[in-house]
């Protein structure tokens, strides 16, 4: 205790000394790209120490969905579930969609293809539509209280991460206990890990990116919007670009440069094996590995850049965000 | 600074600046040339402070609304960096911007409990093993376990304040958090805030009430714009600060800040049989003979009944204060400033006042009875009538100032040696 005016002064001129982060101090300077680097890669250690908030938010959040409702746990089943229904009886019962190239008994599986890839992309778009606001919408957690806030980003991401597993779930109960599809080979099954974090990891960059932007600019999610639409669209949801044909050659480079045709090609090969139509004309279905790996390979690349870039920048602007929103 | 005395935080040149963007236009053209182009403009909430304070320490922020206050605690607690100079931190910070701040409506009290607390970086093993201390301190009972939104508001900051305290830090920092809740709460917050010094912990406290940081902190700042008008011994600076208050007619509540702490409660609820005042009348020195309208030199006596059903839990002091209407204290005692006890569980304390010096006016004469530590009021009693001093004298200002004079022949004054007197104020930028 000193309650001498002095001491003020004495503190205050011992301003001319630098301030070094070494010695504890918290000053204005900008995150040094040494320290950038570190929490690129040292992002699983931040999990683990916030382990508790994470958890505890994201059970939260979840909760929040169904609180209060009369079927609470069972909806997220529920919704993927009407999902198939419907998809399967319009495309495989009412219009007859074919997959000619399909072997004998599954030619009507159309529906199922397409709920396999819109399972997928459901997945990310939610996310994208939900994330690019979460800073902007934790703007009073962020202002009152100090803690790290890529956890927000992190939070959203992993709800839609558990979404996407109830659909999943539903596939696989699907195609084990109806007649609608065969269950995938065993050793695929063992894809789904990889495939899921990979999925988990690119959704998490395009939410620190986008949700970093809608900070500074409040246009972003107008511009999601609309993005998200183009890019459904564009991604081989509706159609299988295998089966399309002439049309579709010229544009066949410009289609793999969509990161989630590739999510959504392993994610097909994975759980519903490969359509080939050998030269004997005899359709099958197989297992092409070498595919899938190369699918879920170039989908990495695409994940491990977005979450660089996102991170990245996210770090960059973290300390301006509570001046913001 | 490397000396064996610890330092609890120490800030040096600390300033915020906010960056204003007339649009976003002018935004995007700013991150599109890398910051070359400057489109915005700088607005200044903070500039060049700089303090140190010791473990056990208190230092309190004192200052308008927009001074910048806030600002510094939050730069502080670290929800927001500094834009100049820097600060650190020796131990564990526990900072309560906002009660509640977090809570969901939805889940119930216990569930946030839980949340609050990792939110502010605990594990949950800790907050569980703190769960029962924390309901306890809350006094919710059985409403711990229904939705947040069911609560009163002053639940809702019981338990709010409880979850912040209950984590045990070494540096908390208090945004104006007594000014809300009942009277009851406020008297628990100042316990525990007295309960931290104890335990050497190191305080930084944000006030409205020049009195509130008066008692409570050894030290303190005077914000004023952004800027440090004062600095050091909180007497010191709430005296600055009062003193530049007067001038400011617009600003008349925190003059009443000065001795009587203006605070607002809701009486959610009274759980408890408080210390109250039951009646405060004003007699003729030595008399029973009632009188609220005297002339200056008269002498007066002031006797007030009072009762505190619990002497042992809730001890009591006693204060009284002549105010004029704009709210200038004229002048105030009690039993805590005079350093006396007031013991037993009720009766009629005295104040005798002979000769009073008040010249002409009107004088509203609150009556409070506080805590032990005179901080927190358990009730303020206005006396029936105002008391109406007259004067025969043509005296001016508030008092009558015993004098004479003489006149002499002496033309010439004697030559003084140093004219200039050092002053003790330290004022913002002197040190820079």
């Amino acid at each position: 205790m000193n309650p001498e005016p002095e001491s003020a002064v004495a503190a205050a001129s011992s301003a001319s000394l630098p301030l070094r982060e070494e010695d504890g101090w918290v000053t204005a300077r900008p995150t040094p790209f040494t320290e950038v680097l570190a929490r690129l890669v040292m992002l699983p250690k931040l999990v683990l120490e916030h382990r508790d908030l994470i958890t505890t938010s994201v059970r939260r959040d979840l909760e929040i969905r169904f609180r209060g409702t009369l079927l609470g746990w069972i909806w997220p089943l529920i919704h993927p579930m009407f999902l198939f229904i419907v998809y399967y009886f319009i495309f495989t019962k009412l219009l007859n969609f074919k997959i000619p190239e399909l072997p004998e008994g599954q030619e009507s599986a159309m529906g199922i293809y397409m709920f396999c890839g819109i399972m997928a992309w459901a997945g990310i778009s939610e996310s994208l539509t939900r994330g690019t606001n979460v800073i902007v919408d934790s703007g009073n957690l962020i202002k009152k209280l100090a803690f790290p806030s890529e956890i927000l980003p992190l939070n959203v991401t992993l709800v839609s991460m558990i979404t996407f597993g109830f659909a999943l779930a539903v596939f696989l109960g699907g195609c084990y206990f109806t007649p609608i599809w065969p269950p995938p080979d065993p050793v695929l099954l063992l894809w789904i890990p990889a495939l899921l974090g990979v999925q988990a990891l690119f959704t998490y960059g395009l939410v620190l990116l986008l949700s970093t932007l809608q900070v500074f600019l409040r246009d972003t999610l107008q511009i999601v919007g609309v993005v998200t639409t183009v890019w459904m669209f564009v991604t081989p949801l509706f159609w299988v670009p295998e089966l399309m044909g002439e049309s579709v050659k010229p544009y066949q480079g410009m289609i793999e440069l969509n990161p989630v045709y590739h999510l959504v090609q392993a994610w097909r090969g994975v759980l519903m094996g490969e359509v080939t139509v050998p030269l004997d004309g005899v359709p099958t279905t197989v297992i092409d590995t070498t595919r899938i790996a190369s699918s879920i390979g170039i989908f990495a690349l695409w994940a491990l850049g977005a979450y660089i870039i996102g991170y990245v920048l996210f770090i960059l602007s973290q300390r301006r965000f509570a001046d913001e929103v | 600074m490397a000396g064996p005395k610890r330092i609890a935080i120490e800030a040096t040149e600390l300033g915020k600046a906010y960056r204003i963007y007339p649009s976003p236009a002018k935004r995007i053209a700013e991150a599109l040339t890398w910051g070359r182009y400057q489109g915005h403009h700088a607005f200044w909430a903070l500039q060049n402070c700089s303090f140190k304070l010791s473990p056990g320490a208190s230092m309190g922020l004192c200052g308008a609304n927009g001074a910048g206050k806030s600002t510094l605690l939050k730069v502080l607690a670290g929800t927001t960096a500094p834009t100049k100079g820097g600060y650190r931190i020796d131990g564990r910070v526990a900072s309560l911007l906002e009660l509640g701040a977090g809570f969901h409506m939805e889940f119930t009290g216990r569930a946030n409990i839980v949340m609050n607390g990792v939110m502010m970086g605990f594990s949950k093993r800790e907050i569980l093993s703190k769960v029962d201390e924390i309901i306890d301190f809350a006094e919710l009972g059985d409403y711990i376990d229904e939705p947040v939104r069911t609560y009163s508001s002053g639940m809702g900051l019981r338990l709010g304040f409880a979850v912040a305290v209950a984590v045990d830090p070494d540096l908390l920092i208090i945004d104006e958090v007594f000014a809300v809740g009942d009277m009851y709460f406020q008297k628990k917050c100042v316990d525990k805030v007295y309960e931290f010094k104890r335990k050497n912990k190191t305080i930084l406290f944000c006030s409205h009430s020049l009195y509130d940081v008066r008692q409570l902190c050894d030290e303190a700042i005077w914000l004023n714009h952004g800027k440090v008008m004062a600095q050091g011994d909180s007497v010191f600076v709430t005296n600055e600060y009062s003193a530049f208050q007067r001038h400011n007619i617009g600003e008349m509540e925190e003059v009443l800040g000065d001795i009587f702490p203006t605070k607002t409660f809701e009486q959610d609820e009274a759980p408890r049989q408080l210390p109250g005042i039951k009646d405060a009348r004003i007699y003729k020195l030595g008399t029973d003979e009632e009188i609220y309208q005297i002339t200056t030199g008269d002498s007066i006596e002031i006797r007030i009944w009072w009762f505190n059903p619990t002497p042992e839990e809730t001890p009591v002091h006693l204060g009284l204060a002549f105010m004029r209407q704009d709210m200038t204290t004229c002048g105030g005692m009690g039993t805590h400033l005079d350093g006396l006890e007031l013991l037993g569980t009720g009766g009629c304390a005295i104040v005798r006042i002979p000769d009073i010096h008040l010249l002409s006016g009107q004088f509203l004469v609150p009556v409070v009875l506080f805590d032990e530590e005179g901080v927190h009021k358990y009730q303020e009693y206005l006396m029936p009538d105002n008391l109406t001093v007259r004067t025969h004298t043509r005296d001016v200002g508030l008092f009558r100032l015993e004098h004479e004079w003489e006149f002499t022949e002496d033309a010439v004054p004697p030559a003084r040696e140093d004219p200039q007197e050092g002053t003790e104020k330290v004022k913002a930028g002197e040190g820079a």
